[in-house]
């Protein structure tokens, strides 16, 4: 046996050990097997990355804004300095700050379009209404996000478009004003205003994100997605089953045929008022 | 259900339970709700503000014409979270270097307007034209009767609003919906429910110069979210 091949038997040991290693200890290899697999329908299978679209923008957001960290000041004073030092000076800032902010944009646009997908194949429909329900929750969770992100820039855009959001949120009745001076932390804005955003943007919401996401996915396992091979199978066999029901029953029928002669053409005898009806309307 | 009950409930222990959970649930939740409400509970519970009641300057009253309104910018002193006034002076960060609040004061005088919001005559007091400070008492009370003192946030959602000629004429313009207002404040088309909103605490002092409080005419339509409406300016 040459060199080579003894050293490919050897790393094909080792790695073998280790996977195996870790399998029996934590069940990595099934469990990484069991999430990675995942039988999907053939028609329109593009749609179904809508979900896995929405995730990725996510885990995006995350990671972006966890660098953005790094160097961003919560405070009135060096709220913009510091954002304007990211933009202009941090290497690769102008890259992390618009993969945050571009990437805010078009989570809002893939989750638009994942829910739309969601709607019209009537995967929402039991057993996955509680999934539907959830992410319901993501969605208002990230549109919150994205609105306290944009105060944290302390800029004229984004502090106006601040203002307008609180006073949309202030004509809400009975809650509108302790809502408001819950934002503001106060009655007018300032340093609170910043502090409390910020709190909200990068520790409640994701906090609260996170264990969402993961109850969504946990709920899309348990039932596949919507439209899933098997779950087709099911309905083609309680499809044909039915079919084979109504033959037989079409074929009992046949003997006794003098009763249903004047129900030929479906609609009964109503069928000539709602004719009329039409013609009047049109 | 009934089977998962297997240890029957007295109703000695049921009070006890529910008197020991409510304690602890309340020293749970209790402390934090509180910390996280608490500009909710000084604002709407004790009326209280953030801002500094005392009068700021605005500037002289004979730089506003009589055609047209001018902008002053006016900061308030303000106590939010770096509130102590003692630490502040002490660290170096005394009078005037504090957190303000700035406000964008629009002045104009009180014009005659027709129902499009058309500009007729002016009551601008036409001594102003020569005395600009050491107004007497009657001089001060004919300014402040004909002065309108506006917030430049628009009624409808906050924006701020600005004065511009279109084809000659003035108006007041909201850039975000397009409200507008007429010299006087007064309403005239677009998304805005009432006129801009008016500081209704000032004084005309004898040097000439205006001076406010931070504090509008609500109007009666919320009267319950205390004295600064609107919320956010
Ligand atoms: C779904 C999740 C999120 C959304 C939709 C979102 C959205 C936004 C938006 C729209 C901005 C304003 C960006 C700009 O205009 O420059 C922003 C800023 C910011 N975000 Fe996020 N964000 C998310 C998650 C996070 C997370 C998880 C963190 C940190 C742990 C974070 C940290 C920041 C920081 C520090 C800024 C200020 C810097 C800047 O304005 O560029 N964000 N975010
Ligand atoms: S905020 Fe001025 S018109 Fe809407």
């Amino acid at each position: 046996m040459g060199m080579i091949g003894r050293v490919r038997s050897q790393t094909a040991d080792a790695s073998k050990f280790v996977v195996d290693w870790m399998e029996h200890r934590t069940g990595i290899v099934t469990l990484t097997e069991h999430f990675l697999y995942e039988p999907v329908p053939k028609r329109g299978a593009w749609l179904y990355t809508l979900g896995s679209a929405t995730l990725f923008l996510i885990t995006l957001q995350f990671l972006t804004g966890i660098l953005l960290l790094f160097y961003y000041v919560p405070s009135i004073e060096d709220a913009w300095n510091s954002v304007y030092y990211i933009q202009e000076e941090a290497y690769f800032g102008a890259l992390i700050r618009g993969i945050h902010y571009w990437s805010a944009n078009f989570l809002l646009a893939v989750i638009g379009l994942h829910m739309a997908q969601v709607f019209f194949s009537g995967g929402y429909k039991a057993p996955r209404e509680l999934n539907w329900v959830v992410g319901v929750i993501l969605l208002l969770l990230v549109i919150v996000l994205a609105f306290t992100g944009y105060l944290l820039r302390w800029d004229q855009d984004g502090f106006w478009a601040s203002v307008v959001g609180m006073k949309i949120g202030s004509y809400t009745p009975f809650v509108g004003g302790a809502t408001i001076h819950f934002l503001l932390g106060g009655d007018v804005v300032g340093p609170a205003t910043l502090s409390r955003f910020f709190a909200l943007h990068v520790w409640l919401l994701p906090a609260a994100l996170a264990p969402f996401i993961g109850i969504h996915l946990y709920l899309l396992r348990r039932h596949g997605v919507f439209g899933s091979e098997f779950e087709y199978t099911e309905r083609l066999a309680k499809l044909h089953e039915n079919q084979r029901l109504e033959e037989y029953a079409r074929y009992e029928l046949d003997e006794g045929e003098e009763e249903y002669e004047d129900g030929e053409n479906g609609y009964g005898d109503d069928y000539g008022d709602r004719g009329d009806y039409e013609d009047r309307r049109s | 259900m009934a089977e998962l009950q297997k240890d029957p409930i007295t109703r000695s222990d049921f009070i006890g339970f529910t008197v020991f959970g409510g304690l602890i649930g309340a020293a749970l939740t209790i402390p934090p709700i509180a910390f996280l409400l608490h500009p909710v509970i000084d604002v709407d519970v004790l009326g209280e503000t953030d801002v500094d009641q005392e009068y700021q300057e605005v500037g002289p009253i004979s730089e506003v014409p009589a055609d047209e309104p001018v902008v002053f910018n006016v900061d308030f002193p303000i106590r939010q979270i770096y509130g102590d006034e003692e630490i502040q002076d002490l660290s170096g960060q005394g009078e005037g270097s504090g957190t303000t609040l700035t406000n964008a004061v629009w002045l104009s005088w009180r014009t005659e307007t027709d129902e499009d919001g058309h500009a007729g005559e002016s009551f601008r007091p036409e001594w102003l034209d020569e005395t600009t400070e050491g107004l007497t008492p009657e001089q001060i009370s004919e300014a402040e009767e004909n002065l309108n003192i506006l917030s430049n946030s628009c009624a409808h959602l906050g924006c701020p609003v600005r004065w511009v000629l279109i084809e000659g004429e003035g108006e007041f313009l909201c850039p975000c919906h397009g409200g507008i207002y007429d010299i006087n404040g007064g309403y005239v088309a677009g998304p805005p429910p009432r006129d801009m909103y008016r500081y209704v605490d000032y004084e005309v002092r004898e040097n000439g110069r205006l001076y406010i409080r931070h504090e509008y005419d609500a109007g009666s339509e919320y009267p319950e979210n205390g004295p600064q409406q609107p919320y956010v300016v």
